[in-house]
């Protein structure tokens, strides 16, 4: 009739595994209230500063002479993910410069 | 005066500089070649890029060090070849840390941005300032025969320039970084940071009086000596010191001839006004030789008409 009464053992499992889960939700939960204004107003600093490093690096793409660009070529491959994420972030599906392509 | 440049035999790098056509090439040889008999081993460089380092040898000199004398090599940097070098090392340095496809996009870049105006005179830099820096270990003194004056200042200040911008990008990376909250291991990071220990050795070894002196070729006319004048301000002001100015081509005091006599006249007035101006430097006077220097037996004799403690008095 109850067959769970005859397999005590089997639902405890389960049970220990949605507590660990809510103990999870809880913390994000309190993490959340405390931080989240916070968190977008960081990472919205964070992608501007990317943005200005980045400008640094590829002014000359833009036109305005870079005395160190020779000097930024073996941190280039490092960039292009950054770069990547720059132009999504804009909301340009493609890469925007033509001498500088991307996807 | 008995004053001579034997002094600068002992520094790690000399500059010789001055107004064009006063004969920077040939006191810079001659002084390259006196260094390498007093048993220093030298790199003798051509920055102009119009080289006659060559001509005055007479053998082909390159953008690799070539054996002139014992104990001396040659040097005619190219800024093309090495901007060609500085790229295929980048690319070889990133060969082993990227997948294909980075690689692909990055090179790329790399041939974008070397293609730029100014990758050459940046280049040329980068190669000097690791001359200056002591990196080829094969020289103890490395003599530059420099371009006109201007583009020379602008060499000097460029160390200075350089750390800036550099200081800023890392500043700018690091502000990032700490919100991002990312470690201190980014590569871009210890490139940046890489770059800037180079520049502060660099513009150390051009700053010191120690290991590094200026000398200022002219010739007993008013142009070359109104650019004397300035080059020592500038160089002063960049903080570089003055080893000496070489006075070159001195005419004969006493001649038969009324031509070559009022021309004596006419100069002894500019040496004068050397004299006066020039007063807190040392000053080394050449005399006009009775034919141009080329080739290793005039060049000897100018060497030691620069080096021996007792030079021309007036």
């Amino acid at each position: 009739m109850f067959p769970d009464k005859k397999f005590p053992p089997t639902r405890s499992a389960p049970r220990y595994d949605r507590l660990v889960s809510l103990g999870k939700n809880v913390r994000d939960f309190l993490h959340g209230a405390a931080y989240g204004r916070y968190e977008r107003e960081l990472r919205r600093q964070a992608s501007e500063l990317n943005d200005l490093f980045l400008l640094l690096c590829y002014m000359e793409i833009v036109g305005l002479p870079n005395p160190a660009t020779l000097y930024l070529l073996d941190v280039y491959p490092y960039l292009l993910d950054q770069f990547h994420q720059w132009h999504r972030r804009m909301g340009m599906e493609r890469s925007p410069l033509g001498s500088l392509p991307c996807c | 005066m008995a004053e001579s440049l034997h002094a600068l035999i002992g520094k790690r790098v000399l500059f010789f500089g001055g107004k064009g056509g006063v004969g920077k090439t040939t006191c810079a040889s001659a002084m390259a070649l006196a260094a390498s008999q007093a048993g220093r081993r030298v790199l003798l460089v051509s920055t102009d890029p119009a080289h006659s380092t060559a001509d005055m040898f007479e053998r082909p000199i390159g953008p690799e060090p070539v054996a002139l004398a014992p104990n001396l090599h040659g040097l005619e940097i190219d800024g093309a070849f090495e901007a060609r070098r500085y790229v295929a090392n980048v690319k070889d340095h990133i060969k082993d840390l990227f997948g294909a496809h980075i690689l692909k996009e990055a090179h790329k870049q790399i041939d974008l941005a070397a293609s730029m105006p100014g990758a050459e005179e940046m280049a040329l830099f980068d190669r000097i300032g690791g001359l200056i820096r002591g990196e080829d270990d094969r020289f103890d003194l490395v003599v530059f025969d420099t371009a006109p004056t201007g583009h020379t200042l602008r060499l000097i200040r460029m160390p200075e320039l350089m750390e800036a911008w550099i200081r800023a990008l890392s500043r700018s990376r690091r502000a990032m970084l700490g919100i991002e909250q990312d470690d201190a291991t980014d590569p871009v990071m210890l490139s940046l940071g890489e770059r800037l220990e180079h520049l502060k050795e660099f513009r150390a070894r051009l700053l010191s009086p120690r290991s590094c002196a200026f000398v200022l070729v002219m010739v007993a006319e008013r142009l070359p000596i109104e650019e004397t004048a300035r080059a020592i301000e500038q160089l002063g002001e960049a903080g570089v010191s003055i080893g000496g100015l070489v006075v070159n081509r001195v005419l004969p005091a006493t001649s038969p001839d009324p031509f070559l006599r009022a021309r004596h006249d006419q100069e002894q007035v500019y040496l004068d006004e050397i004299e006066r101006r020039f007063a807190p430097h040392l000053r080394v006077r050449v005399p006009q030789l009775p034919s141009d220097v080329h080739g290793m037996a005039t060049l000897q004799r100018l060497a030691r008409l620069l080096t021996t403690e007792k030079a021309l008095s007036s």
